[in-house]
């Protein structure tokens, strides 16, 4: 079993959606840090300033007036790829839109599409995935 | 009848006795224009955009008529078109007529009876292309509007149950009291976010959908109703709301549309309050000035960004990320507005220090 700790970046406009999502994480005792964001700006200030040492899973919400989802992903991906690489992205939404997830495979630093809310079991995935893939 | 609701026609003719006979015979009944060449005909046309039917002679030494016709066509679609000619030239009318270039065509020497006849079959038939031409538009709008709402609806609707169903599950895992009650507390606000929404897709099914009903206006009434509505939040948040009512003269209007618009404005005054400030305030006037109804809103709140003020009044559109915005209040209001034929007069904002909206509605 592994048991690294891992990075944890929530990003929703929904005070409510941070709130759930920061105790999914904590329940997995796999957290080494946990930052919540409820603006993608502030979010993308936090990642320019402190270079992440070590693997950082974001979770992004799609639907988020001012900048949405996909606006952070793109001005995620013009950072440096030294800054970019710790991360493994995902994208989240609670509507079923094709558009959304057609779009999502588009962004080659998005790791995949997730429903709305997170769940203990996609967290477990999550993890599941991230370790097979550091395994290998 | 009006000169100004008379049949717009032009007639085209390189025969200037046809020219004339024909504004001998119709000048009473319609409002006839003419043109002595194809290029003259065009001239006009693009001077004059009400034109519902435009009559042509056959032959003429530039351009027979079929191919100005053709050319029309391609520029000015909507008149609808009517060829004038003897009977030598049947074959090239029948074709036009089969490629869908002419509406009617009628021999020479004319009878005004069959003349009129025709202009008033082309004249039902301009009128209801432009009319499905029109509906079309709306139909086009109102499936844009659709699809937006589709997506949105399933992300406003769903999103909250979403989450209330997500802190559920957790709080079924948790044991302290203290925050179980603070999960509770959360799921009220998201409850609480679905209803107002619920309530803006009310709103905006009356305005769409309501009839309208026409009443005296009574401007402290609806100015007291408000002030029962927004008491709690401005109480609750420290906001002052100052209220003045001048009505020197009896004022009629759609009483629903004006709620709705009065209470969108209102309410994204108190919503979009600056939080470190001791003195917030929204403030609203009401004055029937001139036969209309102005009302203006205004606050010192967080303002709206320049870039944003072009797109606040588009569905779904949210200039801040304020947990409690729907997208739908000023669309709701330019809506409303729409229907009473009110428009906004002016919207002033400056990040930081406020917003003041101006609207102005006119008697029915």
């Amino acid at each position: 079993m592994n048991d690294e700790k891992l990075h944890f970046i929530v990003i929703d406009d929904s005070k409510l959606d941070c709130f759930i999502a920061d105790k999914i994480i904590q329940n997995t005792g796999r957290s080494a840090s946990i930052h919540t964001f409820q603006q993608p700006a502030d979010a993308l200030l936090h990642i320019k300033n402190n270079a992440a040492i070590s693997t950082t899973i974001v979770f992004v919400d799609i639907q988020m007036p001012v900048m949405n989802g996909f606006e952070f992903v793109e001005a995620f991906e013009t950072l440096p790829e030294d800054i970019r690489k710790p991360y493994i992205i995902y994208m989240l939404s609670s509507s079923i839109n094709e558009n959304d997830i057609t779009r999502v495979r588009r962004y080659p630093s998005v790791k995949q599409f997730l429903n709305k809310p997170l769940s203990g079991k996609t967290m477990t995935m999550v993890l599941e995935d991230y370790n097979a893939s550091s395994a290998s | 009848m009006n000169q100004a609701k008379k049949i717009k026609l032009l007639y085209i003719d390189d025969e200037v006795n046809n020219l004339n006979s024909f504004k001998a015979s119709f000048r009473f009944d319609y409002n006839v224009l003419l043109a002595a060449s194809p290029a003259e005909a065009m001239q006009i046309l693009a001077q004059h955009d009400d034109i519902s039917v435009i009559l042509s002679d056959q032959r003429m030494p530039d351009q027979t008529g079929v191919e100005f016709f053709e050319e029309v066509r391609q520029i000015y679609p909507n008149p609808v078109r009517i060829l004038i000619t003897g009977f030598t030239d049947i074959e090239s009318v029948i074709s036009a007529v089969n490629r869908g270039h002419i509406f009617r065509y009628l021999k020479k020497p004319w009878s005004d009876v069959d003349l009129q006849s025709a202009i008033e079959e082309a004249n039902k038939f301009y009128v209801t292309s432009a009319m499905l031409h029109q509906k079309n538009e709306e139909l086009q709008k109102a499936y844009t509007e659709l699809d937006k709402f589709a997506y949105s609806a399933t992300h406003d609707m769903r999103g909250p149950i979403m989450s209330v169903l997500g802190i559920i599950s957790i709080a079924k895992d948790t044991k302290d009291k203290a925050e179980v009650d603070e999960m509770l507390d959360m799921m009220e606000k998201a409850m609480m976010k679905l209803d107002n929404y619920i309530q803006s897709l009310h709103d905006y099914y009356n305005i769409r959908r309501g009839g309208m009903q026409l009443t005296n206006i009574d401007l402290n009434g609806i100015v007291k109703d408000l002030h029962d509505i927004f008491d709690v939040t401005s109480r609750v948040d420290n906001v002052k709301f100052n209220a003045v009512v001048v009505q020197n003269e009896r004022f009629r209007s759609d009483e629903t549309s004006i709620k709705i618009i009065l209470n969108n404005l209102l309410s994204n005054a108190f919503k979009y309050q600056r939080k470190d400030i001791d003195n917030k305030e929204v403030n609203l006037h009401l004055e029937i000035k001139q036969d209309n109804l102005e009302i203006v809103v205004s606050d010192n709140g967080i303002g709206i960004p320049n870039d944003s003020l072009g797109h606040i009044f588009n569905m779904f559109y949210r200039a801040a990320s304020h947990e409690f915005g729907s997208g739908f209040g000023l669309y709701n209001v330019k809506d409303a507005l729409g229907k009473i034929n009110g428009k906004i007069e002016v919207v002033e904002s400056k990040v930081n220090e406020g917003t003041v909206f101006k609207v102005i509605i006119p008697r029915k």
